[in-house]
Parts: structure tokens; C-alpha cells; sequence
């Protein structure tokens, strides 16, 4: 029963929505490899959208290109959802590791950057009046990880439904707070900076021979 | 050491002579011309018209202007200048030689002076002179020879609040014979008369700009009582300072605000509704798009004038920077020239504007003089282009607008004119090519849906093969998986069979 390997289960968690992380759990066939690889293509769908979009849909200011949003969009804000998921599951008792809610984030990831990905290539083909088939795609992406996300995160803290959407909601509230704290620290460290650095060019002024 | 000095001589006299030679002929020009791009940033361009010269009162044979406020090119080709801190008009022909001087005035046997006259219009159809005389608080109408018709006054009809001051500053007269004046104090519009002189009420006001104190007060004015709302200060737009009339009886007004960006600029027909909406332009920047780049100070533009010109382009001059933006009847930026200083071409307090055939006449009140531009052969290029575009001849405005391409690269609108006259002779591809240089969605969208077609009809055969072959692959490479005869190395990690 269920003898997969750690590849094909991502199709099967995919493909069952209300049993494939708990198979995913019990069989503990999940793979850093293929989230990490996950996240990386959400970085990629990011770019991807907002560059490679079909003309007649979407243009971009594009006489600068900055990278620094489309980290923020991939790899800051997921790595916080599983620090916040994972520091927020301890008030509740959650079962998950911070291994396995990464691992379970990222695969339920996997229809929304599909969707988005298809998107874009149908966006080359088909022009502004029939702009519902695209939309229709990457809202059907969206539903479908929002979907895998809660079961995902229910399986990996064995939760009810009830607990786990309030999980998520606490969760959102964290990486707020986690997001506001880290840029407090990067402008205080900003300041230490200067600081330190009045100091080295008030010093090399005075002992200037 | 002396040879290494004359190699150093020489190598900089060089390196003069490559730089005078690299600079373009716009350079001729005392500012840089530019125009704003898709995305409202500027970028450089070449001239549409070059300051020629200047006239002042001394040439012209009058004596100096003192603060002249306005001007007004008649059909006749004469061209009359409200000369304001001389209380006088004063007529030239459009070679500047005086044609007479307006200083006295009678009527009904009285003789009627001006006092700081700002505005002066002619009706191209019964040829009266309109004298807005400012503070005498009426308005002139007269004929040539300074027999007064008629006076407009401050009306005494309850319509009219009669605490507010009445002093004219600028005038035109509809094809009807109906005179607008423009009073400062007045923020409900135009007043309007008709040719008897009787009041009719006001036209075009503007609207109160929309902003957050705005909707905060309709708040209050809902729960308030009857009483405070009496009290309470009432949200007035502000009125327009300036307009023109076309020949087909609109009148476009511009409005001399930093403050808000509403109704800056209006086309009203003639029930005094905006129809720039038609055009869907009714929420552009007219003058320069904030921040405004090529200048010191990053001000709003101060429209202060606007000018109909032939084709029916709009000419309106910036106080603030003495810049004049030339649009199309369409309203897409031809061309923008001028700026603030003392050379030919800058100005210092520019107060009008008029357009007559290839030329354009901008009165500066702190100068006291009057510069002529003329149309450069860029100009003249664009024009025509524009021109036979806006008639709907895209097939013939190609070529010219290849040629404006030849002179600016940067000229947006020339790409989206060749795009449109390859759209039109069915080369959609080429013609995507140019929609996507000059960035506009929607004709690309429209060019990409004709190619799309076109691709369809021609390899529609060939579509169909390669669908059929694909699926008969799929299926075919299923069945061999299913029967084993295809075993990738991975398939041995799994651990219940295929």
C-alpha cells in the first residue's frame, strides 16, 4: 500500500487534497530536496510573472530591474510563514517540526505556481478578450493550494479544522510582527554602522600626520 | 616645454572644434527641448519651433509696452496687444508696423478712457473690438475706430453677488454673439452676456477638486443642523483665468492653479459640459508632469493661457516655468518649448499667448516684449504627421512619421503611427513590433490578435498534424510504459513495481 517514492508522492499529495499529507506523515516520505527546489521556483514564478507576461496584458517600468522585492515575495516571506507557523504551533500543542511544516508549505505551494507558470504562457497566445481562461487557471491554482495549505498544516500538527484556521490566522499575525521586528533591527544595526564609522573617519582625521 | 604647451593648445582647440561639431542642432535653442515619455518621465527631443526674435514697443513704432497682459490675432491678420501700464491698445500688423493705437473711446458723446486693460478680443464676424477694462469694471465694445457699441457692466440681477468685485480680465464672444468674461472674484464661471448685453447667468465652472477635506465636510454636512452648515466654509472650486474659442464654437479654458489638478485644462461645448472626457483625456497632466524634471525648481506648472491654433492644436504657456506646451486636437504633447531666464526664447512673466500659421507670438509682461517662434523643419514634419493621422489617413502618415523618426528617436507617437498604418495594410507583425517599442497595450493587443489569425490561416494544416502526432506519441509511449517495454533507471528505487 502506498509504496512511493519520495517523488511520487508529491504527486499524490497533490492529487488528494484531504488524505495525502496524512499519507505523507505516516509514510515519512517527505523531501527538503523537492521543497527547497519549490521555493526556488516560486521565486522564479515571481519573476516570471511580472517580466515574461504577455505584452498586451502587463508592462512592467522596466528601465530598472530591482531583484530585491521578488526575494522578499519568495524566500523572506515563506521562510517567515514556517518560522511563524512553527513558533505559533507551540502555544497549541502542534506535533510539527519545523522540518515537516516546511516541507508540507512547500508542496502545498506546488498548484499556485503551476497555475501562475501556465498563466503566463497562455498569456502569449491569447489576446486581452479572452483574459478569463488565464484568470480562470490561476484562480483555480490558488484555490487548490489554499486547500492543500490547510490540509497540509493540519496533518502536520494533527489539528482539527477549527484549530488549524486559527493557526493560520495567529500565523499571519506573527509574520507581521516577525517582518516589523526584523526591519527595527536592520535599521538599528544601520545606525550602529554610521556610528562606527563616524568614529573611523573622526579618528583617521586626527591622527592625520 | 613650450612644444608640450602648444600640444596641449592644440589638442584642446580640437577637442573644442568636436564638441561644437557634436552638438545637435537643437543646441541653437536657449533651453533643452524635451518631451515626456509612457511612463511621464522626461526625455530629450529635438525643437518644434526656435525663438526667432523678439519685438518691443520701440520697433514696433509706439513707444515701450508696460506690463502687456494680452494680445489677440484677428482674422484680419492684425494683431492687437492690451498694453496694460499704458492703458491703451495698440494694433500691428503681423510684420509690426503699427496700424493704430486705441487710447480714447467715445460714447454717447462722453469720451471713455481705458485703466489697466488685460484682456481684447475681436468677433471674426461683425469685426467689433471686445476691451476688457479692468479697472473701470466693465467691458468695450467697439468698432475700429473707437465708437463704443455697448458697455458691459457688473450685473445687477439677484443672480449675481453683488459684494463681490466685478473687474474683467479676459473676453470672447461666441458665433451667437454671446460675450464671456472672465471676472477673478467670480468662481461660478465665465459671466455670460448676450449681444444686447443682458445677463444670462454663468458658464463652465469647474469642479471642486476631490480631496480628503472635501469628502470629510460632505460627512459633516450630513449630521450637521441647518444652522452650522450656514456657518460652516463652503467648498469652492477655483475659476478658470483664461480661454479661447474654436472655430466650431467650443471654448477650451485653462485654469492658473499649483494647487489642484482638476479641470486645469476644458473643452465645453456650448452647454458648458467638459467634453475632453470624449477624448478620454480628462484626467491628463497638461504642462509639465510633476516632479517637473529640466528645471530648477520642481513646481507645478501655472497654466496662464491657451491658444487654438490652425489644425486646432492647443498652445498653453506655463507661467511658472514660461513654457509653452503645443498638443494636438487629440491632445497627444507635440512639442514643448521655452523657459525662465533672459536670452531669446526664455521668458520671465509670459502672460499670452496666439498662434498664426507657422507661428507662434508670446507676450512677456516683465520684458515688455513680444517673441516670435517659428516652426522648425522637425516641426513642420510632425505637423503634417499628426495631422494626416488625426484625419484617419494612417497609411498616408506613414512615411512622415518615419522621417520624425529619422530627426528623434525618442518621438513615442511616431512608433504608435507606423504601427497604425502597418496595422491598417494588414502587417501586423512589423506593426506589433512598433506598439511594443512605444509601449501601448491595447494596439498591440489588437495587432497580436490580427497576426494571430493570420499565423492560424496559414499553418492550420500543419497544427493539426503536429496535434494528431503528439497524441498518437502520448498514447503510443503510455502503452509501452504499461507493458514494461520502456524502464527508466529510476524505476528500480520504487518499490512496488510499475
Amino acid at each position: 500500500m502506498l509504496d512511493l517514492t519520495k517523488g511520487q508522492f508529491v504527486k499524490h499529495v497533490i492529487m488528494h487534497p484531504f488524505e495525502g499529507f496524512e499519507d505523507l506523515r505516516w509514510k515519512k516520505s517527505g523531501s527538503m530536496g523537492i521543497a527547497f527546489a519549490v521555493v526556488c521556483l516560486l521565486f522564479v514564478q515571481q519573476i516570471a510573472y511580472s517580466r515574461l507576461y504577455g505584452f498586451q496584458y502587463y508592462s512592467d517600468y522596466d528601465k530598472i530591474f530591482n531583484i530585491v522585492p521578488y526575494i522578499f515575495r519568495s524566500f523572506i516571506l515563506f521562510g517567515t510563514w514556517v518560522v511563524a507557523n512553527w513558533a505559533m504551533c507551540t502555544l497549541f500543542d502542534g506535533e510539527g517540526t519545523m522540518k515537516n511544516i516546511f516541507i508540507n508549505s512547500a508542496y502545498a505551494l506546488i498548484p499556485y505556481i503551476t497555475g501562475y507558470l501556465i498563466g503566463t504562457v497562455m498569456s502569449h497566445f491569447l489576446i486581452k478578450d479572452e483574459y478569463i481562461f488565464i484568470q480562470s487557471v490561476e484562480i483555480i491554482g490558488t484555490c487548490w493550494s489554499f486547500v492543500l495549505l490547510i490540509s497540509g498544516i493540519k496533518a502536520v500538527h494533527q489539528f482539527s479544522f477549527g484549530k488549524t484556521i486559527a493557526l493560520m490566522l495567529l500565523t499571519v499575525v506573527a509574520m507581521v510582527a516577525i517582518l516589523f521586528l526584523l526591519v527595527l533591527l536592520l535599521t538599528l544595526f544601520q545606525q550602529v554602522l554610521i556610528f562606527i564609522l563616524s568614529i573611523y573617519t573622526e579618528l583617521s582625521y586626527r591622527f592625520r600626520v | 616645454m613650450s612644444s608640450l604647451k602648444k600640444l596641449l593648445s592644440l589638442v584642446s582647440a580640437a577637442a573644442l572644434t568636436v564638441s561644437a561639431l557634436a552638438v545637435n542642432v537643437s543646441a541653437l535653442e536657449a533651453y533643452d527641448p524635451y518631451s515626456y515619455d509612457r511612463w511621464g518621465d522626461p526625455v530629450a527631443s529635438q525643437a518644434g519651433y526656435t525663438a526667432e526674435k523678439y519685438v518691443d514697443g520701440e520697433i514696433i513704432g509706439c513707444g515701450n509696452f508696460l506690463e502687456p497682459a494680452d494680445m489677440y490675432i484677428s482674422h484680419d491678420e492684425l494683431m492687437y496687444i492690451a498694453d496694460k501700464g499704458n492703458n491703451r491698445i495698440v494694433i500691428t500688423d503681423l510684420d509690426f508696423n503699427l496700424k493704430g493705437e486705441m487710447k480714447e473711446f467715445s460714447y454717447n458723446g462722453e469720451t471713455l478712457t481705458l485703466k489697466k486693460p488685460t484682456g481684447v478680443f475681436v468677433d471674426q464676424y461683425t469685426g467689433y473690438i471686445y476691451i476688457c477694462d479692468t479697472e473701470n469694471d466693465r467691458v468695450i465694445k467697439c468698432d475700429k475706430n473707437g465708437n463704443v457699441d455697448r458697455l458691459f457692466e457688473k450685473p445687477t440681477s439677484e443672480l449675481y453677488d453683488q459684494n463681490l468685485t466685478y473687474n474683467p480680465s479676459k473676453v470672447l464672444v461666441d458665433k451667437a454673439g454671446n460675450v464671456y468674461v472672465v471676472v477673478k472674484s467670480q468662481t461660478k464661471g465665465a459671466v455670460m452676456f448676450n449681444a444686447e448685453g443682458e445677463f444670462l447667468g454663468f458658464y463652465g465652472a469647474n469642479r471642486v477638486e476631490q480631496t480628503a477635506e472635501v469628502l470629510a465636510n460632505a460627512f459633516w454636512n450630513l449630521i450637521s443642523t441647518e444652522a452650522q452648515r450656514e456657518r460652516s466654509a463652503k467648498q469652492t472650486p477655483i475659476g478658470f483665468s483664461n480661454f479661447d474659442i474654436d472655430d466650431d464654437g467650443f471654448i477650451f479654458t485653462v485654469t492658473d492653479s499649483q494647487d489642484i489638478q482638476t479641470d486645469l485644462v476644458k473643452k465645453l461645448n456650448p452647454r458648458g459640459d467638459n467634453i475632453l472626457d470624449s477624448l478620454g483625456v480628462a484626467d491628463m497632466t497638461f504642462g509639465d508632469i510633476p516632479p517637473a524634471y529640466y528645471s530648477i525648481y520642481s513646481k507645478r506648472s501655472s497654466l496662464t493661457d491657451i491658444d487654438l491654433g490652425p489644425n486646432g492644436e492647443l498652445n498653453i504657456l506655463d507661467f511658472q516655468h514660461g513654457r509653452i506646451f503645443q498638443y494636438d486636437k487629440e491632445c497627444w504633447l507635440l512639442f514643448i518649448m521655452g523657459g525662465t531666464g533672459d536670452q531669446l526664447g526664455l521668458f520671465q512673466a509670459a502672460s499670452a499667448i496666439e498662434s498664426h500659421d507657422n507661428h507662434l507670438y508670446v507676450l512677456d509682461s516683465r520684458k515688455n516684449n513680444l517673441t516670435i517662434f517659428t516652426r522648425t523643419v522637425f516641426g513642420e514634419i510632425v505637423t503634417n504627421a499628426a495631422n494626416l493621422y488625426n484625419d484617419g489617413l494612417y497609411e498616408e502618415s506613414l512615411e512622415p512619421w518615419q522621417n520624425v523618426l529619422k530627426y528623434d528617436g525618442n518621438y513615442r507617437r511616431a512608433y504608435i503611427g507606423i504601427g497604425n498604418a502597418l496595422y491598417n495594410k494588414y502587417e501586423y507583425e512589423e506593426a506589433m513590433k512598433y506598439f511594443k517599442i512605444s509601449i501601448s497595450r491595447g494596439r498591440y493587443n489588437r495587432a497580436f490578435e490580427g497576426y494571430r489569425d493570420q499565423w492560424l490561416k496559414a499553418n492550420y494544416m500543419t497544427l493539426i498534424v503536429v496535434i494528431v502526432v503528439l497524441v498518437i506519441l502520448i498514447i503510443v509511449y503510455k502503452q509501452l510504459r504499461k507493458r514494461g517495454k520502456i524502464v527508466y533507471p529510476w524505476d528500480k528505487n520504487r518499490r512496488g513495481g510499475v
